[in-house]
């Protein structure tokens, strides 16, 4: 018996052993490959792309993209659709609880915030990668590229694209539009039951409570810092006090008087082309746009942002430490980041998500950006994004 | 022996993955997750889901929705069953039920939200007849769920009646009726008093399979039911789901709960049957009475119950033309009736995806369900010949636990497992929840059959 434990322990050594030093040696041959080793690499191999799949546009572009990486590539990309990219995270927690270090189900995910802010602290993506990335020559720095709600991204993630929180509203049915979070509360209170944001946690709606904090705070600045909680309740009480007292107002006169709130910001744009709310939510400054053409709104609809800025982030594509085909991720992001990838995504017909290339990367392309951004305002720290979300619900959600 | 030696194996498949998935909800909700450094038991999860707000009143939603939506099936079922059963009408439902039971839960709840939201066909129709948009009760998302329960109810009725069959059947309910009938019971008295305590014992399992999903759906809640707060199930997915894995003890913790209360309410249906049957049994025994008036309204309570049954059955399937039109609409909106541009672009470009989806869906179905009915009668053929069978209660776990809670769990188990045979787990995680619903379905048929014709046949060599 005792001679079987022991041979049993001989052979489980011996087989982590054996698997530590092939992740190794394949680690570091990726890590230091040339980019034409890893395009012969990649030939072949199927890029499973854990990726948000709740817009029509952006499905349609990644089945393009895919078309493109197979010819062009040999690089089969499939996205796997997830209704929130945390559900992703947790099938990597649950993988690495499983010490499943290679192999894993995941090649490639689209993140930003505190879903990177989670990955990055518990070891979930491989890395850095970005400087072997042909086209991060071309990435406009200008850009916050290399921060991601205030994390550095210490290479870990490759920029894909920008948001931008804006509204829409139809100038048909609204001359003027409010232009703050001040000038919104007297609006619906002109208009009751015609506004309202996307119930928090959801992604718009915490983004839409994070703009009104920035507006509304007296202390803007402790919002770039991480905030621990229970621990500095007080300064957090203190510095949310605004916020709270300007919900509790706009609550009341809101859509279904703040006792329903919708679903995403999809939803408000719906709501909104049904005549049921007068501005809509997005995080896409071009949403409107690529809205009319997919039939999803009227003409006369247009995006606005307020006078203090749109909040504005990178959204970015990263690939998790234990991924299969982690050469192929690495050429299909290179692929997204090209600039003809980057200008078919910024054509505000088929999704208009604007680029993080330089102007001049466009130059021998016909087609490029046709639009600028607006005014951007930089997100807080992804712990109050939680915080904030948290005490939503705790205050209004019953 | 090899018969034994498949049950054994049955037994195993299905035993593993319970173990292992409420191990792994059980761990984490206790703070023990070595991956996140949690190394140290405590009940900071269990806080801080007590610290929630509007857990109680989620909870209470969960169960007015979840136990509501299982007894209004239970009532809706044996009506139908009492007036339809052998008359020439049964017929007609009994082909309805297969495709009924065939659409999806979630094409029937989309149906349902197209149709009677606020800004749905209906409220188009409404509109244009001159009604205010406010007046407009909307069933969907309301606060109290009772869109939700009609949903359940309504979805959940075929089923019930489909394992009703099977039962009824075993029952002999004509030669019981003739019995019934010379005692001078008259049908009324007959489906109460006779049938109603033999069939609702026997149709036991599917009930808690119907209370276990109510109660634990995420789905079909997340569409339709309330979201101020949402039903607890909801609350533990969006938990899961949370992007802070600092907070999964809560989320661990939630599940746990939500496995605990399905019990809990499992129990107690169980002591609300004993207490109808064999406690409260009065009722049984008082003998015949008169009711004329009873007697006389037969007539029109067949006819109601025609009405009913029709309406429960064919009202998913109203929800096919109301999809069918949104999924070549381009531009539909409020209040049009109809859409104003129409196009094909998103079967076009969703079909070619589509095809190898539904291709796998298609060869998981066939793997998984024929692998099911293939134990499944080995399992029963056993109990035939050992008088020995599976327990029932380990057959219904599945079933009745809500999948939340065993997920994570078994997810973690196939990763630990060497090499990359998904097909092979995702076709055993199938089988899991399939084998159940074969096995309860084959079990009637199993039990009437009458063993004496076997050795009968055994007499005859």
């Amino acid at each position: 018996m005792k001679k079987l434990a022991a041979i049993y322990q001989i052979v489980v050594s011996l087989s982590l052993l054996v698997s530590v030093a092939a992740y190794g040696a394949e680690a570091t041959t990726l890590k230091q490959a040339t980019w034409s080793q890893i395009l012969t690499q990649a030939k072949g191999q199927t890029v499973y792309f854990n990726a948000w799949g709740g817009s029509q546009e952006i499905n349609d572009y990644l089945l393009w993209a895919n078309k493109q990486l197979e010819q062009q590539y040999g690089v089969t990309l499939k996205q796997v659709k997830v209704t929130d990219i945390a559900e992703t995270t947790q099938r990597l927690l649950a993988e690495k609880s499983a010490n499943k270090n290679r192999n894993g189900s995941v090649d490639m995910v689209w993140i930003n915030g505190e879903n990177f802010a989670s990955m990055k602290k518990y070891n979930l993506l491989y890395g850095p990668f970005i400087q072997q990335l042909p086209n991060w020559q071309m990435v406009n720095q200008a850009l916050p590229v290399t921060t991601d709600f205030t994390q550095a991204t210490e290479g870990l993630e490759a920029p894909w694209g920008v948001g931008q929180l804006v509204f829409i509203y139809d100038k048909q049915t609204l001359a003027k539009p409010p232009k703050s979070f001040a000038e919104l509360l007297t609006f619906a209170q002109a208009h009751p039951g015609k506004i309202s944001y996307p119930k928090p946690p959801e992604f718009h709606g915490t983004s839409f409570l994070k703009a009104a904090l920035l507006e509304l705070t007296a202390n803007n600045s402790v919002l770039y810092h991480p905030i621990k909680l229970p621990e500095q309740q007080a300064l957090f009480d203190s510095t949310t006090a605004p916020l709270w007292h300007y919900l509790d107002k706009l609550n009341a006169v809101a859509w279904h008087q703040g006792k329903q709130f919708p679903n995403s910001a999809a939803q408000t744009i719906q709501l909104l082309d049904d005549g049921q709310l007068l501005l809509a939510l997005t995080f896409n400054p071009n949403a409107a746009l690529a809205a009319i053409e997919q039939g999803n709104l009227t003409e006369s609809a247009t995006t606005y942002a307020f006078n203090a800025g749109a909040l504005t982030n990178i959204h970015f594509l990263a690939i998790p430490w234990n991924a299969n085909a982690k050469a192929g991720a690495l050429v299909a992001i290179n692929f997204l980041m090209s600039p003809a990838a980057q200008a078919h995504k910024a054509d505000t017909t088929l999704w208009g998500d604007p680029t993080i290339l330089k102007a001049s990367a466009f130059n021998k392309m016909s087609h490029h950006q046709h639009f600028s951004l607006y005014p951007s305002q930089a997100e807080p720290d992804p712990s109050w994004g939680n915080a904030i979300a948290q005490a939503w619900l705790a205050r209004y959600n019953h | 022996m090899r018969l034994k030696l498949m049950v054994t194996l049955t037994l195993l498949l299905f035993i593993a993955p319970l173990l292992v998935g409420f191990g792994g909800v059980i761990a984490p909700a206790f703070s023990w997750l070595p991956v996140l450094g949690l190394q140290q038991l405590s009940f900071n999860g269990w806080l801080q889901m007590l610290a929630w707000p509007g857990l109680s009143h989620s909870l209470l939603l969960t169960l007015f929705t979840g136990l509501g939506s299982t007894l209004l099936a239970l009532c809706w079922c044996f009506i139908i069953l009492k007036q339809c059963w052998h008359s020439q009408y049964w017929f007609k439902i009994e082909r309805l039920l297969v495709p009924v039971l065939a659409m999806p839960h979630v094409a029937f709840v989309l149906g349902l939200v197209l149709t009677f939201s606020a800004n749905g066909w209906l409220a188009r129709i409404l509109h244009h007849l001159g009604f205010s948009q406010h007046l407009y009760p909307s069933v969907i998302h309301d606060s109290y769920g009772i869109g939700l329960l009609l949903t359940l109810a309504i979805k959940e009725t075929p089923f019930l009646l489909l394992m009703s069959m099977a039962v009824l059947q075993q029952l002999n309910i004509k030669q019981l009726q003739q019995v019934a009938a010379s005692l001078g019971y008259n049908p009324q008295q007959t489906w109460f008093r006779l049938i109603l305590p033999l069939w609702l014992p026997k149709l036991r399992l599917a009930i808690y399979a119907v209370t276990g999903y109510s109660l634990a759906v995420v789905d079909v809640a997340l569409i339709i039911g309330p979201n101020q707060p949402s039903t607890f199930a909801v609350l533990v997915w969006q938990w899961f789901n949370e992007p802070n894995l600092e907070l999964l003890p809560r989320a661990a913790a939630g599940a746990m709960l939500l496995l605990l209360l399905t019990a809990a309410i499992i129990i107690l249906l169980r002591f609300i049957e004993w207490l109808l049957i064999s406690y409260c049994n009065q009722w049984q025994y008082r003998g015949v009475t008169a009711n004329v008036k009873i007697h006389n309204k037969t007539g029109s309570n067949h006819r109601i119950a025609i009405k009913l049954s029709q309406a429960l059955l064919l009202f998913p399937l109203l929800m096919l033309p109301t999809l069918a039109i949104w999924s070549v609409a381009q531009r539909w909106r409020f209040p049009d009736l109809f859409p104003s541009r129409y196009s094909w672009r998103f079967w076009q470009q969703q079909l070619e995806p589509l095809q190898s989806l539904m291709t796998n869906s298609l060869i998981l179905a066939l793997i998984s369900s024929l692998s099911a009915i293939i134990l499944a009668i080995v399992c029963l053929e056993y109990r035939q010949k050992y008088q020995r069978g599976l327990s029932p209660w380990l057959i219904t776990v599945p079933m009745i636990a809500p999948q939340i809670s065993l997920l994570f769990g078994m997810q973690t188990l196939i990763y630990t497992l060497p090499g990359q045979h998904y097909w092979l787990w995702l076709s055993w995680s199938h089988w899991l929840y399939v084998f159940p619903y074969v096995y309860l379905a084959l079990d009637g048929a199993w039990r009437s059959y009458d063993v004496r014709l076997d050795q009968t046949a055994r007499s005859l060599a």
